[in-house]
């Protein structure tokens, strides 16, 4: 881990893998947590269970 | 919109609840990140670059560190010229009139020239009477005698040649600067000078700002940040070293300094590179203060009426109602 890293060059935009993937890992966290359902399915939306 | 009046009772009658464990949440949340954390750490451990210090400078690139020390003596290094808070020989950045640099003044006084090579040799010269007899020929000459040596000097550094260590010139008038810069040279390489220029007193030391100054000034230390990308233009606020990923949250920060106008000569506004850190410390403020006034910002507070993400999250809770019967008020952006 120590050894240097490599780096992607865009125009003004200089960035390193390692956070290139730790945004892209936030960018899939987002969006898992956008679809993923809340861990009361069984439970009605005013609490009740069905 | 329900009047503001009523109690909370009555505030809430009528509106869909959900029973939702916050804390149950945050334990689960502290839980899963720590796990994840030291399974990480112990994966991957953590950077550990060498400490970079004078010694190790003049051990791997005498040269550099020879004329660094000459360009301290001649003033013309980036320290010597800087203005607050170290002296006045520069302006120090401003913006129209907003100038922080010179509102606090010479809060940490510095004379480069007697800091890192003047002041070492005198401590260094008990023990050593050529070093000794050297500096006080230096001292006693004028300034226009010392400016035509460095002169001469700066200009035969660029074919020095370096042998074990050892910076040569070409056999030249430089008056007593070779004997000065060996010695200075010697001491730093033995590790000296990392501890004479951090005595502040203290049985701990933690001030380094004289050998990073120092270090600044020459090009082995910028060298190698700029290998590692960690320098202003490489967005190195947002780098670490080797493969770690780095602080990816100050990437608006380190943005503003690959961009029009602060990497401008001319700028936009009086902003431009020469301001640059001034001027983006403004910005980064504004924008902060943009954000924590976001409810009060019209526009910019509607963005979530059009861009209604917070639906998809609580897509139950705005889903069509089977019964009228149970038409609840959603809540009011």
């Amino acid at each position: 881990m120590d050894t240097p890293t490599t780096y992607f060059h865009w125009g003004f935009i200089l960035i390193s893998t390692p956070n290139l993937l730790v945004i892209a890992g936030m960018v899939v966290l987002f969006a898992i947590a956008l679809v993923a359902p809340f861990p009361h399915a069984e439970a009605d939306d005013d609490g009740r269970r069905n | 919109m329900k009047s503001m009046g009523a109690t909370q009772e009555e505030y809430y009658r009528g509106v869909r609840m959900i029973r939702y464990d916050l804390v149950k949440e945050l334990a689960i949340a502290l839980g899963a990140a720590g796990l994840l954390g030291l399974v990480l750490a112990a994966a991957f451990s953590s950077p550990d670059v060498p400490q970079v210090t004078i010694a190790t400078w003049a051990q791997s690139d005498p040269l550099d560190f020879v004329t660094t020390a000459a360009d301290e003596l001649a003033g013309s290094t980036t320290s010597a010229g800087y203005g607050n808070p170290y002296n006045t020989a520069g302006e120090g950045q401003s913006w129209g009139p907003i100038g922080p640099q010179k509102w606090f003044g010479t809060r940490i006084p510095i004379d480069s020239a007697n800091a890192f090579v003047i002041q070492p040799l005198q401590r260094a010269s008990f023990s050593n009477a050529n070093l000794a007899s050297a500096l006080k020929t230096w001292q006693d000459s004028d300034a226009d005698q010392q400016g035509k040596w460095l002169d001469a000097y700066s200009k035969a550094l660029p074919d020095a040649t370096v042998t074990d260590g050892n910076v040569a010139v070409v056999a030249g008038d430089y008056g007593p600067l070779p004997v000065m810069m060996a010695n200075l040279l010697g001491i730093a390489q033995a590790g000296a000078l990392d501890g004479l220029l951090v005595s502040g007193g203290h049985f701990y030391q933690t001030d380094y700002t004289q050998p990073l100054l120092f270090m600044g000034d020459g090009g082995y230390l910028s060298g190698l940040a700029d290998q590692a990308h960690l320098t202003g233009s490489q967005w190195g606020m947002m780098n670490e070293t080797g493969s770690y990923p780095g602080q990816t949250w100050l990437w608006l920060y380190t943005m503003w300094y690959q961009v029009f106008p602060f990497t401008s000569d001319d700028g936009f506004l009086g902003l431009n590179a020469g301001n640059a850190d001034l001027g983006i410390i403004i910005l980064m403020t504004l924008l902060t203060t943009a954000l924590a006034l976001v409810p009060f910002i019209p526009g910019l507070r509607d963005v979530p009426r059009w861009l209604p993400i917070h639906r998809l999250i609580w897509r139950r809770y705005y889903a069509p109602r089977r019964s009228s019967a149970s038409r609840i008020e959603a809540p009011q952006l």
